[in-house]
């Protein structure tokens, strides 16, 4: 074996086969790890079978050597909260699977995710690795579930289904938001009560053992504290009144929007509750977010709370700018280590992926920059999902180097 | 009634001939006001101010380092290396880079402001494709947040559009970017108007759901057809009033139109065509259109396909204003490529131009012109800053025909300017200090210069 890896090195570092590698060292990188180790310069990560096996500062043994030549190396980004293959053209309805109207909690369009969509391979430019899809809209609270899925445009890469509850709640041009919130409680009110009956005689209890609906099972996994649940929310308002039923049930609460968290940051921090945010997101687009500004990251970080950053607006089309917002939180006074993290590891706290940072055990999902990841002039040089190399290419390319050839012909002729 | 009807034919012959009597006196000439919202805008209070030791980006491709920038009485004076000047107030700005102040040719602020509340829906006239006659200027709200958030971000001119929802959405109207409870007091003295218009998939959406024409592309181009027609045959009748009436012709104006007000406009070269249109085909229709009623078909606006006509958009001097990266929302928004603007640039004589059509990126065109910079330089071209920061200046003047007026650092021209941290084109750029004809109306470092909207005062 020991032969056959010295050879196969070899012929890596030729660079003339590929060889179908069985550990790979990407040697001399400034690792971002996006953990507590925070930079590690001039270090080897090796990786085994799709998973990050050893980071060293010792160059370390493998088929495939990848030089880094001192660039910097840091996990896959991860995007969430949005429809990343649940959609081709977002104003083509026959392209769009991710929201059902009556959809409820159970609603699951994860196994609708089209790997193959346009989309994937477009985010892979921007450095993004993974993503968590969610429903957008439905009639609510509950409108459905979310799912983790990795950018390898493979069949079969919804990695995690189902992996948390999303709640819309908060302003309602129709009705009242108390509806909304009323209805959520109650939701886990009755399921809580029905869960915490006391056990009564054999026959009974039989009876009543019977295999619980779809949404019971979401419903206790919630209160279980099993799966998170992720509620689109604003009014610094309405998520005190739901960080009273986070601490009632003990759910595992997150928000996402929070335009207005900043308010009532230390109250997020003291309750370990996270936030899934936009950087950008700086205008008083209704009444419940009169307090976001460009440093809301900044000042939410500073308080201790867990901050994921998202795209707003079409988070589809446009995930691949993930890493400017987060390079724009760090102009407005996040840490660039925080902002890291923010595009990494906690979404991958959040949504317990088992990627997001560089680190022993974890999924092998790594980008290689040019320079500082965030800035605008950085580009992706090399990217790896579960330790495999993808390609950045995508169709935007094609049509560019189409328009951009010299012939005779046609452009059609070009391809 | 028979009986009353040949007299009745008798009266008209005879107005008929009345109406082409020399003899008869001429009655008063009715002309149209064409400005009867004027601008009040005055300049903010202002010194003569001295930039040093700057990287400077002219507007007109040209990169001087370590130079200065004097503004006198609201104008650029000059740009070059040690100038001095008396009394002026001296902003030593080593290490950080000075552009033009940065223009957006397509925005919506105030015509869909923030809260984007119902009340706020202002930019749209959705009741009929040819709107023609309403004016964005009449819907804007100047307290609207966004005009301060792109001020921090360096936009000291903007055009605001009407919506796309028709194949004629109204006049936009060019605004200086200053604080005022007016619109008139933002109004860009001067500057021409616009007329939007719209291709493609928004307005054959909006009416064919309601079983009305436009429900097609075919239905669209026969809207603008029949529109040029009847604006054609208005401006022949205005014509012909006025050149009877200046041979001493005793005659009636024709009847007031203020559709065809517009549209006359365009045709007479005033008002200057803004053009939603995502695909090639369509864009060059749009050309063939502005030759069949003979009118400069202006700048197109969004332009996903523009790459794949941007010789045609060269030769026709069209602009083309385009985002760097947005796509897929649309099926006509499908084929975007992150080099358009550098490809549509890339030709001789053209006019590329990176607009926002957003609250959100209008406070960092800087950004989104490097996106396409960057993407370009890795993908065969050798775009520079220097040139680069055209797209967002003197482009965008060019586009909303104020050049002669502002988007470069050049003597004479308006003192608007922005002093950046750093070189533009980084994420971590932001503008520092803001200047609209020599005033400064923007400080990141004094809470002075930071304007709030009467909306955010006292808000919890």
């Amino acid at each position: 074996m020991k032969l056959i890896k010295y050879s196969a090195l070899a012929v890596a570092l030729a660079g003339s086969l590929n060889v179908s590698a069985e550990t790979m060292a990407i040697i001399n990188a400034t690792v971002h790890t996006a953990t507590e180790q925070g930079v590690l310069k001039n270090s080897t990560v090796l990786i085994e079978d799709g998973k990050i096996k050893a980071i060293s500062n010792l160059q370390l043994d493998a088929d495939k050597i990848v030089d880094a030549k001192g660039r910097i190396l840091t996990p896959g980004l991860i995007g969430s909260m949005n429809q990343l293959g649940l959609v081709e053209v977002g104003a083509v309805s026959a392209s769009r699977d991710g929201n059902e109207k009556k959809g409820g909690i159970t609603f699951d369009p994860s196994i609708a995710f089209n790997p193959k969509t346009t989309l994937i391979p477009y985010a892979r430019k921007g450095g993004i690795t993974r993503d968590v899809i969610a429903p957008g809209w439905g009639d609510g609270p509950f409108v459905g579930l979310s799912s983790t899925v990795d950018l390898s445009g493979e069949f079969g890469s919804v990695v995690d289904a189902q992996n948390a509850a999303i709640v819309n709640l908060g302003s309602s041009s129709k009705g009242s938001r108390a509806t909304g919130l009323q209805k959520f409680i109650d939701k886990l009110d009755k399921q809580h009560k029905k869960i915490s009956k006391p056990k009564k005689d054999d026959k009974k209890a039989k009876k009543d053992a019977k295999e619980p609906s779809k949404e019971e099972k979401i419903l206790n996994a919630l209160l279980k504290g099993e799966k998170p649940v992720i509620i689109r929310v604003s009014r610094a308002q309405d998520m005190l009144e739901l960080l009273k039923v986070k601490e009632k049930y003990s759910l595992d609460m997150v928000f996402s929007g929070a335009k207005d968290a900043v308010v009532i940051k230390s109250e997020l921090a003291k309750a370990n509750v996270p936030v899934i945010i936009s950087a950008m997101a700086n205008l008083p687009g209704n009444f419940d977010s009169l307090n976001t500004s460009l440093s809301s990251a900044a000042e939410l970080e500073k308080a201790g709370v867990k901050v994921a950053l998202t795209i707003s607006g079409d988070s589809s089309h446009n995930l691949y700018q993930l890493r400017y917002d987060a390079g724009n939180a760090v102009s407005y006074g996040m840490t660039s280590e925080g902002a890291l993290k923010a595009v990494t590891a906690n979404v991958a706290d959040i949504f317990n992926i088992d990627a997001g940072r560089i680190a022993v055990g974890q999924a092998a999902d790594l980008v290689l920059w040019s320079a500082d990841p965030f800035e605008i002039s950085t580009k992706v040089d090399s990217i790896w999902i579960n330790g495999k190399e993808v390609s950045t290419q995508s169709r935007h390319d094609k049509l560019r180097d189409r328009y951009m050839a010299n012939s005779d012909m046609p452009h059609a002729y070009t391809h | 009634m028979q009986r009353f009807l040949p007299s009745a034919i008798v009266l008209a012959m005879v107005g008929a001939i009345s109406g082409c009597n020399n003899s008869e006196p001429q009655g008063e000439k009715i002309t149209i006001n064409k400005n009867p919202y004027p601008s009040t805008y005055a300049a903010m209070p202002r010194t003569n101010v001295l930039i040093q030791n700057a990287t400077v980006l002219t507007g007109t491709g040209e990169r001087l380092d370590d130079a200065d920038v004097l503004i006198v009485d609201g104008k650029i004076a000059s740009v070059g290396t040690d100038l001095s000047a008396n009394g002026a107030k001296v902003i030593d700005a080593k290490g950080k880079w000075v552009t033009p102040g940065i223009i957006d040719v397509h925005s919506h602020l105030g015509a869909y402001p923030n809260p984007g509340v119902e009340s706020h829906q202002d930019g749209n006239e959705m009741t009929s494709p040819n709107t023609a006659y309403v004016w964005v200027e009449h819907s804007i709200w100047p307290q609207d947040p966004g005009f301060n958030t792109a001020r921090a971000g360096g936009i000291t001119s903007l055009q605001i559009l009407p919506g796309s929802a028709n194949l004629f959405g109204g006049r936009g109207v060019t605004l200086k970017n200053v604080p005022s409870q007016t619109m008139q007091g933002m109004k860009f003295p001067e500057a021409p108007y616009g007329l939007k218009m719209a291709c493609g998939e928004n307005p054959k959406r909006v009416y064919g759901s309601r079983k009305i024409s436009p429900s097609t592309r075919m239905g669209n181009m026969a809207g603008y057809r029949s529109a040029w027609v009847e604006a054609t045959e208005y401006k022949r009748a205005w014509d012909k009033y006025n050149a009877d009436y200046a041979a001493g012709k005793a005659v009636d104006a024709p009847e007031r139109d203020i559709k065809l007000d517009t549209l006359r406009g365009v045709l007479d070269g005033e008002i200057m065509i803004h053009n939603h249109c995502y695909k090639a085909e369509e864009m060059a229709m749009m050309i063939d259109l502005s030759k069949e009623f003979n009118y400069h078909a202006g700048t197109f606006h969004h332009g996903i396909e523009a790459y794949k006509i941007a010789d045609l958009l060269a030769e026709n001097g069209s602009c083309a204003a385009l985002w760097p990266d947005w796509w897929g929302f649309k099926m006509e928004a499908y084929d975007m490529v992150q080099e358009n603007v550098a490809i549509v640039d890339a030709v001789k004589n053209s006019c590329a131009v990176v607009h926002s059509d957003s609250g959100t990126t209008i406070q960092r065109l800087n950004q989104e012109a490097a996106k396409v910079m960057y993407r370009a330089n890795e993908n065969g071209f050798d775009i520079s800053e220097q040139h680069a920061i055209s797209w967002i200046t003197s482009n965008a003047a060019k586009s909303l025909g104020i050049d002669d007026k502002t988007g470069s650092l050049e003597s004479g021209k308006q003192g608007d300017v922005v002093i950046w941290n750093q070189n533009p084109f980084s994420v971590y750029a932001k503008a520092e200090k803001v200047f609209i004809d020599g005033a400064k109306v923007y400080d990141r470092n004094d809470k002075k210069y930071q304007a709030k909207s009467d909306f955010m005062l006292g808000q919890p």
